[in-house]
Parts: structure tokens; C-alpha cells; sequence
């Protein structure tokens, strides 16, 4: 019998390189296994935020972290929703919130029955139907509710992305993982790490070897066979750049994303202060252009520096080569947009965790590994390119151009499936409930021009009273949740404050 | 099928069904066994259970008894279940399997509470709602599939259908767009649709014949092309499982209804003829036989694109998968629900077309993948057709399943299409290939504290099962046709 996987190095920095290690640790330190952190220096400032959507806090419960600590220490606030505006000429701004699903097997989906009524006359939009989206609109937090309307939904962070890498390293730290100082240089054989020097003059061997070093792939990136494919067809910003504002006076529980002429521009609420984040392309505008247009655009005064960045959208076409595997943006660079960055991390882990190799030597495990994150990566990637490809932005050079790029096969087959009956296929790997592409598309103006006529069994009176009862109960609950400063404790505190 | 729920599922506002048969046209099937999603199927329909069961003298069935597969003197079940407790989620297999290497000498399947349940021919309904050990399997039925058909068709002319009797002489098609307009019947009449749905089975009328779908054959990995299906009397414990027994050039069905049993022999006429397969038919049976088996041929693949035009088939005529796994009636009822959700208006929509044929697609594929898996794993070096299975080429999406299990127990998992990560496993492990290793997430657990869980679970399935009526019993009790029900309280009384 081979034998077992004993060591692992994981070579990164910032938040997925600790979270990646913790993981290991955590599912097999006792077993027996050692995980050092080769960290690279920090691409963070005191600019960047991290916004992340629900699937984080699942992450922090396998790994045992409180919730409450996360969002006092990283100056959190929940995101309940990421808000859109001006997408295309003369809309509404919409939502795209995490309400949960039904368990399966029960009736139709509940925009079924919302296109239905759409196509009668129905005036309310589907974003009246999510508790998600109505507690965003008040700021309040959808957390778990004692009654039983068979609705609830989601909410994920925004952190302080420097204060969450340091608690993540602590975290693994205290969880047992060995942290060795930085890297030197890294010795490959072919598609083989055969061992890294470090700063301090020793060097490390690995059974295995995970890169976790973001867009850079410092480790995949230098294997024989590996081979990036870009995805900058769909997703076209290339130029980053991030920037402080002031904290907002009234705490929002979403980040607000605005389309510009030549780019998007996103505000996510601290506690402390407010990420400012715009995603351009560098052809079209300049990164100072771009710096004097923030302000204008957010309607936030921009303060300190701002700092830019590239972007390279794309996917490493086999993420696990040899005893090297690529974990978040090393294997699937995503765009900025719809926060996914850390969702990213998360679902590489997850992969990685129920596909751990059973021996050392030769994985076989590489070849499932490489489906999964690349069909978990492509979902991404339509669920994203869906904003850019479909916009409504028209007599916009920028815009124009990216609307005429085709869409690619399996995203046009949900707008077609959308279009036409109001349903949104879903495939294996899909990070989105359906609930958020119906909420992304209507966003993007496709509007079902037909449903799932099995609706029709329910006769009419049946069928509005079930609409009715929906949006009594989704506004009915959102009210009763708390606002965010109840839920952050800030009014105590506050009022502490005051007495003190 | 395709009547009753579409007549149940979509107003007469929507659309008006009419139903094509000849009673002159006899049916191909014989007694059927089914999957759980029947149940599903039945239950979204509105059929009432009881009511179904009386009419169509059916049993219920936990699973298939798989006898002679890997290798000769081999025997596992497939369970309508999972192994191991509700808690413990995908990876309880890999905790057994870390046991056996720890010294633990036990079967997965006594870890399956269907499996148990099943071998000790008992059976009750699985508590809804709960997390307890009896509640980690789903069942289905056996019964006789003309009276289902039967039972169907006064369902639906109760609920609007309306049945046009009579035989098909010839399509009329639209001669520019080639839309089916109207059938021709040998009476004379004239019947137009808007849509058309064709269950004229191995002929494929209208979508084989007019429409000229192409044959995709598949009989390089499903050599078997013949049936030899025959009734026999119903004697014996009543089981609640299909039975399939590997032969020579095939395998051997056995499957329990109230009134009788019935059995035949699949078989690949490239390696053994009609005669010598009827003769090993016969001498294999246990009970006597209440009518001379009858000759069936097909040819294992289907057509590449079942919904063409204005037309869709459904079951044979638009493919054939041999009735190993049970299928040919799920694949019915799924193309039905993929149906029913794209039903178009009058307008034709291609969109709607190339959705369903891709989701048909995947189920086939995912079905036929299942299916070659049975035949091809296997170490019988006793005859032809076993040793060409083993060594022929399989599909790659099979190849790669395979060999991931085989080095570390990992089952793939997806979200469409049938048989999900238990019902691999089962098959992986009952046709002999042992995983080499395990995933090292199972050392997590302290030795003695796995084995002291698994003891206890193992304890608490054998004495749940044994509380568990007779399947026989509970079946008298709940939906017996009247002719059966007493010889089956007699067989209950008998041994209380």
C-alpha cells in the first residue's frame, strides 16, 4: 500500500493562503498531516475590502469561526444584496439577494407563477417576492425567523480585507498550522515542485503542494503543461482600482455596483469606513480618469490614495497538475464583480477536501478535480459575463461593444430558457441558486415571454391569492428582522458610549 | 402515462388530449418492475396508492437481488437507499470501508436498512419527515404493466381524455415545414393535432418512421438483443425485490406480483441461440410455468433526437435500454415531466426543442453508463459474453468513474439524471471492485469510537428490521386484489 499525504505546503498570501491551511488542518491535522504556509508578501492596503457572498459563513462554521468575532474584528457589515444601477438606459436599479430554496419536491418554483401573473397584468416586479431583496431595501438582516412562512434567506460580509487575513492567520496558526516564512526560490521538475527554498536559507519538501497565490499562480503557473485560458471575451475590464471613502452615515446592508460609460464602479459599507472599488478597461480610460471619476460616480468623496491593479479574468485549463494544486484565483481568476472572490477559494477548498488524495505519488484524483473546478468556474463565469454581455446601455462605445460579443453556449442557454419559459437550467457546480439568475436576467432585461403551463392548474383565484399571500408574507417578515445596527450591536454601543 | 398527466397537469383551457390506441395492438410488457420516482410520479398526478396497487396486483420492491454478477456465487442487492445513517451523509462508506481495514469483517449492505429490510422479505413505510435509521430508503412497485396501462387509461377518459379507437394507416405532414398535421386512420378518419406524442413503441410511427430520427446503436457495450419473457404461479416467500440472475449469454429476471411471478431471460443472440435460451429458461425457473414463454427482439440505443418538429416519443419509440435496472418506465415518466414543463404553444420554438433532446440526452447516457457498468465489471471467466464485456472498450465518462473509485472509493456525483451516488456504490462494490485506499477525512475519527458507532448502528438496523412486518403480511393488509388476498392471509397465517 502507498502512502499517505503528510505534508502539504500552501504558498500564498492574504486571506486564501491561511483559509486554505486552516481547512487541511482542520479536516486532517489529527490524522497526522503537517501544513506549512510558504506567505508571499501581501497585495493588500489599507483600501481593500472583502465582499463575500453567504457561502462564506458555511466556510467559517467547518473551520469553527463565530460569526460575531468575523464581523467585530474585520469591521463587518452583512451583505444581504449587492444593488445595480444604471445596467441599461432609463431601468430601475435591481437586486440580486440569497434567498434560499425551497426543499425540493414541493410545487413549482415561485416565478412561475410571478411570470404568469406578469404576463396578466401583474404590476409587481419579482423583487417584491424576496425577503432578501426587502430586508436590503430597509437594511435590515435576514437572520433565521421562528415562523414558518417556508421563507428565509442568506446574507454574506463585507470585511476589512487586511483585519481578515490577520484573523485567518490566526486562526490557522492556532489551529496548528506552521508558518515558514517566505520563499526564496521554487525548485520544478517538469510538471513536478520538487522543493522550495526559503528567505531563510532552508528549505522544504512537500508530499503535496497548493498554490494559493491568486491571480500571479506562482507555483501552477511554472509547470510544464499548465496553460491559462483567458475569459477576457467576456468578461473585458482589465484595470482595477480600489480607493477609501468615508463610512456612510446609514449603515446599508448591500453594496451598491454602478455602471458607468466605461466601466462599474462598487461601494461596500464598513463599519469604519467604505471600499470604493471600479473595474475599467485600460484601453478605453485612463486609471487616472478614472480616479477623478469615482467621486462623481459613487457620490462619495474618494480620500488617501487609490491603488491599481490588474485584472485577468480566465481559468487554468488543468488546475491540479502533478503534486501541485491551484486553490482560488490561481486556478479560476474571476472578475471583481458580484463578490466572488473569496466564494472562489471556498469552492476550490471544498473540491479539494472531498477529493483529498488517498495516497502520495501519482493523484488520480487530479482528473475529477479538474472537471469539477472547471464546470464550477464556468457557471462563474456566465453568471458574471450575463452583467457585461447583456447590458442595456446603448450609444455607449464600451457597452456597445461588449453587447455585440456572442455569449457563450451555456449561458445562452439560460437567457433562451429564461426567455421562453421563465426557467433558469441549472448545471452541477452551480454556485447561484435559481432564485439569483432570475434576479440577475430580469436585471439584464430579458423578460419571459412564456412559463411552465402546468401553472395554469391552479385557477385564478387560487393562483392571485397565492401571489397576494407571497408578498404579504415577504414584506410582513422583512419588517419584523432587525436593522443592521441592532444586529452589529452598534446601538449598545453607541449609547455605551454616550453614557460613558 | 402520457394522457393521465397531461390531462392532470394542464387545463383543458391549454389544450385538448386525445388518445390514439388499438385494442387490436397487443403490449410488450409482461410484469414491471420500477424505480422509485413511480411513486413521485403517481402521487403528482393524483393516482391514489390502494386504488393502483388492487388494479395493477402490484408488490413493492426495495431494491434488485443481484445473483451470479461479478463472479459466479456472488449476490448483493442494489438498495432503493442509502447505506448508513441519514446523518452521516456521502461519506459513510468511506468510514466502513477504513473498518474492513481496521479488521472488520462486514458487508456494506448490512449498513443499508433497505438492503436488510429486503433480505429479510419484511417491509413498512419509511416514517416522512424523520432522520431515523428506517427512514433511509424509498420503495417502488411491481405490477402488471398492461392492468397500469389499463388502470391509466379509465383514469384518464375519467378526467377528459378522449380515446379514439382504431389503427393508423398513415401520417399526413405538412409538406413545407414537414410538422405532423394529421393521422390517418385505416377507418377513414381524419385526426389533427396541433402536437403530437408518439408511444406507437418499437415502430416509432411518427418519429422513427416520418420523421426519420436517426438510430444511435449502443449494442457494442449492451450486447443483449432478445427476450424470452414467461408468467409463472406465485409460490414462496413474497419478496420485496427484483431478482436478476447473470446466465450464460445473459440474465434472468424474476419479479413478484400478487397473481404471479414473472420471469425471462435476457439474452445476446450472438452467443447462444433461441432454443438452447428457452430450454435454460425453463430449467432455471422455481415455480411452475402459466404460459410458453414468447420471443421479443430489440437492439440496445435510442434515437439521437426524441422531440422533432411538432412530435415527441416517449419509451420505445424513442429508444431501448434492456430492463436490468428498471428503467424503460422512468424514462417514460421523465420525458413526460421534461415535456410537460416545455410544452410549447402554437408556435414552434427550436429553443424548447434542444432543451428537452439535451436533457434526454443526459438521461440516456447517464442510464446507459449505469447499465454497462453491470456487464463490463465483472471476473466470470466461465463464458463468452462475460469475458468480451470485461475486456471491451467502455464509454470514457464510465472509464473515469470507475477508475476514481477503484483507487480511493470516490463515487462522481450529479445533479440530472437517474442513480444517484448510493446506487453506484452498491453496484461497484457487489461487482467486486474493493476500492485499493480510502479518503484520509475518515482517519479523523479515533479508531475505537468508529467502530464502537458503527457496532451500535449495525445492532440498531438488525433490531428495527426485525420489528418490521412480513411483506406479504402488510401487503394483505393494505392492497390486495381480491383474488389474491386470501392465499396471501392464508401464507401470512401460516407463518405467524
Amino acid at each position: 500500500m502507498s502512502e499517505r499525504v503528510q505534508s502539504v505546503a500552501v504558498v500564498g498570501r492574504d486571506a486564501p493562503v491561511w483559509l486554505t491551511a486552516a481547512a487541511v488542518q482542520r479536516a486532517l491535522g489529527r490524522t497526522g498531516v503537517r501544513v506549512q504556509v510558504v506567505e508571499l508578501d501581501s497585495r493588500l492596503s489599507t483600501v481593500d475590502v472583502y465582499a463575500a457572498v453567504p457561502s462564506l459563513a458555511s466556510m467559517h462554521r467547518l473551520l469553527g469561526l463565530d460569526e460575531r468575532l468575523v464581523l467585530n474584528v474585520c469591521h463587518g457589515v452583512p451583505m444581504v444584496a449587492q444593488r445595480f444601477s444604471n445596467w441599461a438606459k432609463g431601468a430601475q436599479p435591481y437586486f440580486i439577494a440569497y434567498d434560499d430554496e425551497p426543499p425540493p419536491g414541493g410545487d413549482l418554483p415561485f416565478v412561475q407563477f410571478w411570470a404568469k401573473g406578469r404576463l396578466e397584468g401583474l404590476r409587481a416586479g419579482v423583487q417584491e417576492f424576496s425577503l432578501g431583496t426587502a430586508c436590503a431595501r430597509l437594511n435590515n438582516v435576514p437572520v433565521p425567523a421562528p415562523e414558518h412562512t417556508g421563507l428565509s434567506a442568506s446574507y454574506g460580509y463585507h470585511l476589512d480585507a487586511g483585519l481578515y487575513s490577520e484573523l485567518a492567520k490566526q486562526l490557522a496558526l492556532r489551529l496548528g498550522v506552521e508558518e515558514v516564512g517566505g520563499p526564496r526560490n521554487i525548485h520544478v521538475d517538469g510538471d513536478r515542485i520538487e522543493g522550495i527554498d526559503l528567505a531563510d536559507g532552508t528549505q522544504i519538501g512537500a508530499d503535496l503542494y497548493l498554490d494559493a497565490s491568486g491571480s500571479e499562480a506562482r507555483l501552477i503557473g511554472h509547470l510544464e503543461s499548465a496553460s491559462f485560458e483567458s475569459w477576457g471575451e467576456w468578461l473585458p475590464c482589465d484595470r482595477l482600482l480600489a480607493a477609501n471613502a468615508p463610512k456612510m452615515p446609514t449603515l446599508p446592508t448591500f453594496s451598491q455596483i454602478s455602471a458607468f460609460n466605461r466601466g462599474w464602479i462598487g461601494l461596500f459599507p464598513l463599519q469604519t469606513r467604505t471600499g470604493v472599488v471600479a473595474a475599467y478597461r485600460s484601453n478605453v480610460i485612463s486609471d487616472a480618469e478614472v480616479a477623478e471619476l469615482a467621486s462623481v460616480v459613487a457620490r462619495i468623496p474618494i480620500s488617501g490614495d487609490a491603488v491599481v491593479s490588474e485584472l485577468r479574468p480566465g481559468i487554468q485549463r488543468r488546475p491540479w497538475i502533478g503534486n501541485c494544486v491551484a486553490i482560488g484565483h490561481s486556478a479560476i481568476s474571476v472578475d471583481p464583480i458580484d463578490a466572488l472572490d473569496l466564494h472562489v477559494t471556498h469552492g476550490c477548498i471544498s473540491h479539494l477536501m472531498s477529493l483529498f488524495p488517498a495516497t502520495a505519488g501519482d493523484f488520480p484524483e487530479a482528473a475529477a478535480y479538474n472537471r469539477s473546478v472547471r464546470s464550477f468556474g464556468t457557471n462563474l463565469r456566465d453568471f458574471q459575463a450575463a452583467h457585461y454581455l447583456l447590458n442595456g446601455r446603448f450609444d455607449d462605445a464600451f457597452w456597445d461593444g461588449v453587447r455585440d460579443v456572442p455569449m457563450p453556449a451555456s449561458l445562452k442557454r439560460k437567457a433562451d430558457m429564461f426567455d421562453a419559459r421563465a426557467e433558469v437550467p441549472l448545471n452541477d457546480d452551480e454556485s447561484f441558486y435559481e432564485q439569483g439568475w432570475v434576479e440577475l436576467l430580469l436585471g439584464c432585461g430579458i423578460q419571459p415571454k412564456g412559463y411552465d403551463p402546468r401553472v395554469d392548474s391552479l385557477s385564478d383565484e387560487a393562483h392571485i391569492q397565492k401571489v397576494q399571500q407571497r408578498l404579504s408574507d415577504v414584506s410582513g417578515l422583512a419588517r419584523r428582522m432587525p436593522g443592521v445596527d441592532e444586529f452589529l450591536g452598534l446601538e449598545q454601543r453607541a449609547s455605551a458610549e454616550v453614557s460613558g | 402515462m402520457a394522457a393521465v398527466a397531461l390531462v392532470s397537469k394542464i387545463p383543458p383551457s391549454r389544450c385538448r388530449i386525445r388518445l390514439v390506441e388499438s385494442d387490436e395492438i397487443g403490449i410488450v410488457g409482461v410484469g414491471e418492475a420500477t424505480l422509485p420516482h413511480i411513486k413521485n410520479f403517481n402521487d403528482s398526478i393524483g393516482i391514489d396508492e390502494v386504488e393502483m396497487m388492487k388494479a395493477a396486483k402490484a408488490t413493492f420492491k426495495l431494491g434488485i437481488d443481484f445473483v451470479d454478477w461479478g463472479f459466479k456465487g456472488s449476490r448483493y442487492i442494489h438498495p432503493f437507499g442509502i447505506h448508513g445513517s441519514a446523518e452521516a451523509g456521502l461519506g459513510f462508506h468511506q468510514q466502513w470501508r477504513r473498518s474492513v481495514s481496521e479488521g472488520r469483517d462486514w458487508d456494506l449492505e448490512e449498513f443499508s436498512f433497505a438492503c436488510m429490510l429486503a433480505r429479510d422479505n419484511r417491509f413498512d413505510f419509511p416514517p416522512t419527515g424523520k432522520t431515523t435509521i428506517n427512514s433511509t430508503f424509498a420503495y417502488a412497485y411491481h405490477f402488471d404493466a398492461s392492468l397500469y396501462s389499463q388502470y391509466l387509461r379509465r383514469v384518464a377518459e375519467l378526467r377528459g381524455v378522449t380515446r379514439i379507437e382504431g389503427k393508423v394507416r398513415d401520417v399526413e405532414q405538412d409538406s413545407e415545414t414537414g410538422d405532423v398535421r394529421a393521422l390517418l386512420m385505416e377507418s377513414g378518419d381524419r385526426i389533427e393535432g396541433d402536437f403530437f406524442i408518439d408511444c406507437s413503441g418499437f415502430r416509432s410511427l411518427l418519429l422513427g418512421g416520418k420523421l426519420g430520427a436517426q438510430w444511435e446503436d449502443w449494442s457494442k457495450w449492451l450486447p443483449c438483443d432478445r427476450a424470452l419473457p414467461v408468467p409463472t404461479e406465485r409460490c414462496g416467500e413474497l419478496t420485496p425485490y427484483t431478482r436478476v440472475s447473470a446466465m450464460d449469454a445473459g440474465w434472468r429476471w424474476r419479479i413478484p406480483l400478487q397473481h404471479r411471478t414473472g420471469n425471462g431471460y435476457v439474452f445476446s443472440s450472438r452467443f447462444i441461440d433461441e432454443d438452447k435460451a428457452r430450454e435454460e429458461l425453463l430449467a432455471s425457473l422455481d415455480e411452475p410455468t402459466l404460459a410458453e414463454p414468447r420471443l421479443l427482439k430489440f437492439q440496445a440505443g435510442r434515437r439521437t433526437s426524441s422531440w422533432q418538429r411538432n412530435c415527441v416519443a416517449l419509451g420505445l419509440s424513442s429508444g431501448f435500454l434492456e430492463p436490468l435496472e428498471s428503467t424503460s418506465i422512468y424514462l417514460i415518466q421523465i420525458a413526460i415531466m421534461h415535456l410537460m414543463s416545455l410544452l410549447p404553444g402554437r408556435r414552434h420554438d427550436q429553443r424548447l426543442v434542444d432543451e428537452f433532446n439535451l436533457r434526454m440526452d443526459i438521461e440516456y447516457e447517464r442510464i446507459r453508463d449505469f447499465l454497462i457498468l453491470h456487464y463490463h465489471l465483472n471476473s466470470r471467466e466461465d463464458s463468452e459474453l462475460w469475458r468480451y464485456c470485461r475486456s471491451m472498450e467502455v464509454p470514457d465518462t464510465l472509464e473515469r468513474k470507475m477508475r476514481l473509485f477503484s483507487h480511493s472509493g470516490i463515487v462522481e456525483q450529479y445533479k440530472d439524471g437517474l442513480f444517484t451516488p448510493p446506487s453506484w456504490l452498491a453496484v461497484y462494490l457487489g461487482q467486486g471492485l474493493t476500492p485499493a485506499h480510502y479518503n484520509p477525512m475518515a482517519d479523523g475519527i479515533p479508531r475505537d469510537r468508529l467502530l464502537g458507532e458503527l457496532d451500535e448502528l449495525h445492532s440498531d438496523i438488525r433490531d428495527r428490521v426485525d420489528e418490521m412486518p412480513k411483506h406479504a403480511t402488510f401487503l394483505a393488509r393494505y392492497a390486495n386484489s381480491e383474488q389474491a388476498s386470501e392465499a396471501l392471509l392464508h401464507e401470512a397465517e401460516v407463518r405467524l
